[in-house]
């Protein structure tokens, strides 16, 4: 667990970002719930209903999604297979987390690129999703959070790599 | 060729699966000369899918309920209810970890909260110690066939990806899954009176515990009944029922048994949800390259071959079975979901094999595969937990494994059995 303990003195967290973070996740997961039980509630009771819930809840599926995964990165939660992981030791372990990690940050990069053009060509076309609300703004979330994805691997790689150096001298 | 053998190395070797997906469907759109923008615009399908809702919601009920005393309420009331019976402790285990599975979806949960009530009071009534073991690590993924577990809805959003000539609705797998679900659970309890301990003392049935065990549970004990009433009843979708749900338990557990304290929502909504985060992102990637094994008819090209060599549906299905364990050994359930249904769902049914019963033998095998020597991720759950060696979970869960391949053999190769409710 030395390589956990390095990962995080020499990736200092950005606190504000993380409650950021955690703060999107408890706002986006209670409004959905507010949202999607008042849509319930109008509808049986009071036979009405706003259209514009229904793809805002579609939406926050998308952002709830995303901004989870950015912190299952943080914490190391992200689903993978740990069958030969288990068998490395330390030094095997931190030199295959460098390179599956860089693997991660240019899959997560590439995605991250492509999304963002795909962004600004939504932009310059000016679709609205619905309320008025620019289709873009809502699809913005998909390369700032593989961006985001993708910087925090490569800040893992980098201390992988400084702990090969530094860790394995001492 | 070389790319798959470089992909599968990298997975091995740990890296994150959503990166493995997402990486070779960016190959794949690539190879195809498809502008690389395609996998944004697959993975923002994510919101146009009106079910997917339904995966935060009662992920975040599931999360609450486990933080809550709500387990304790469950196994005292199956206990004052079925307590009297031969082996009647070891089915009371069985029940509540199924119906606690199902809400909280296998993720070693089951084992961490039930797993300490249940281990020391099997012990107590006088159950060997390695049956107990054994019991408390298949429990730990029974009921994933009931509703609402989330790979059953997870199958359900996945097979829609793929077009059939039968379509796959949730409310029928959620049907689909309870018959097969009871003969895991009866199989199980069987084998639980056969191994009840020998100097067994006849519990009385206490009518008083009965009653007082029930009004405990009072608030818990309509959830089941809201859920699959409403969702067979007509009344609401299952990501209505979801919402429900949650505000059900919501308010329930922190205002009126106020057994979570506000300020411990925002740690538990953040738990949740980086699960959900984590299956979100690889179904996101996932849409994109089904699309692209789709469009490049990857799956009927390997249909034509298989067909070649295996001519009969019963052949194919032993050979499921095999490739299903193994592989449920290996990937855990959410990415095998994602990564193998939308290849073998299309060959499945060229074989004439019903959507809904294929979801059912994927399930099924997969369940299996959370406690198959040498990997099964609730072996170490378990080993960890109960600070065991995980050599002695093997041997302990070994006979339970043989019982439920017997189920998962009876659910393959018996399709009325799943299909019987939703025909």
């Amino acid at each position: 667990m030395e390589t956990e303990n390095h990962r995080q003195s020499v990736c200092r967290p950005i606190r504000l970002l993380h409650r950021i973070e955690d703060g999107l996740l408890v706002l986006i997961l209670l409004s959905m719930i507010f949202l999607a039980f008042g849509q319930i509630v109008l509808r049986n009771v009071f036979d009405t209903g706003f259209i514009w819930i229904d793809p805002l809840l579609r939406v926050m599926v998308l952002w709830i999604g995303l901004v989870g995964a950015l912190v299952a990165t943080r914490e190391n939660k992200q689903i993978s297979v740990d069958v030969l992981t288990r068998l490395l030791s330390p030094r095997q372990k931190a030199i295959s987390q460098i390179i599956t990690r860089l693997f991660a940050a240019s899959v997560s990069g590439l995605i991250a690129w492509h999304a963002f053009w795909f962004v600004i060509d939504e932009w310059g076309m000016g679709d609205k999703a619905f309320a008025n609300i620019p289709a873009w703004l809502l699809e913005a979330v998909i390369p700032l959070g593989f961006g985001v994805i993708a910087l925090r691997y490569l800040c893992e790689v980098v201390s992988g790599i400084y702990w090969l150096i530094r860790g394995h001298e001492s | 060729m070389i790319f798959a053998v470089i992909l599968i190395l990298l997975a091995l070797l740990g890296a994150p699966l959503f990166s493995i997906i997402g990486s070779s469907a960016l190959w794949g759109f690539h190879n195809a000369d498809i502008d690389l923008q395609v996998v944004a615009i697959e993975i923002y399908r994510l919101a146009d899918m009106p079910v997917l809702l339904a995966i935060p919601l009662f992920t975040f009920a599931g999360y609450v309920l486990g933080e809550s005393q709500a387990p304790g309420r469950l196994v005292r009331m199956t206990n004052a209810l079925l307590g009297w019976m031969p082996g009647g402790l070891a089915i009371v285990s069985l029940i509540a970890c199924a119906l606690f599975t199902a809400f909280t979806g296998a993720s070693g949960v089951t084992i961490v909260a039930l797993g300490a009530l249940l281990y020391p009071a099997l012990k107590h009534a006088g159950y060997a110690d390695r049956f107990n073991l054994g019991l408390i690590t298949t429990s730990g993924s029974l009921g994933l066939l009931f509703a609402p577990s989330l790979p059953l809805i997870l199958y359900g959003v996945v097979a829609q990806q793929v077009s059939l000539d039968t379509p796959v609705s949730i409310d029928d797998l959620f049907l689909a899954g309870i018959l097969p679900g009871m003969l895991m659970l009866a199989l199980l309890s069987a084998w639980s009176i056969w191994n009840k301990p020998p100097q067994h003392t006849q519990v009385k049935v206490d009518r008083k515990e009965m009653l007082a065990a029930i009004k405990d549970a009072a608030w818990e004990i309509p959830l089941p009944i809201l859920i699959l009433g409403g969702i067979y009843g007509g009344y609401v979708v299952v990501s209505e029922a979801a919402a429900v749900t949650a505000v059900y338990v919501l308010i329930v557990e922190v205002f009126i048994k106020r057994e979570i304290p506000l300020r411990e929502l925002p740690r538990i909504i953040r738990e949740s949800m980086t699960l959900v985060g984590a299956i979100i992102i690889i179904l996101g990637v996932s849409l994109a390259s089904t699309n692209y094994l789709v469009d490049a008819e990857v799956p009927s090209q390997l249909f034509e071959t298989i067909r070649t060599h295996i001519d009969n549906k019963w052949t194919f299905l032993i050979l499921l079975n095999l490739f299903l364990l193994v592989l449920g050994m290996m990937l855990d359930i959410f990415s095998a979901l994602v990564i193998i249904i939308p290849i073998i769902l299309p060959i499945a049914a060229g074989y004439g094999i019903h959507p809904v019963h294929l979801g059912l033998i994927f399930l099924a095998n997969m369940q299996l595969g959370y406690f198959t020597p040498p990997v099964g991720m609730n072996l170490f759950i378990a080993s960890h937990r109960f600070n065991k060696p995980v050599m002695e979970l093997y041997m302990a869960s070994l006979p339970f494994f043989f019982i439920l391949l017997f189920a998962v053999l009876v659910i393959t190769y018996w399709p009325s059995l799943s299909l019987f409710l939703i025909t």
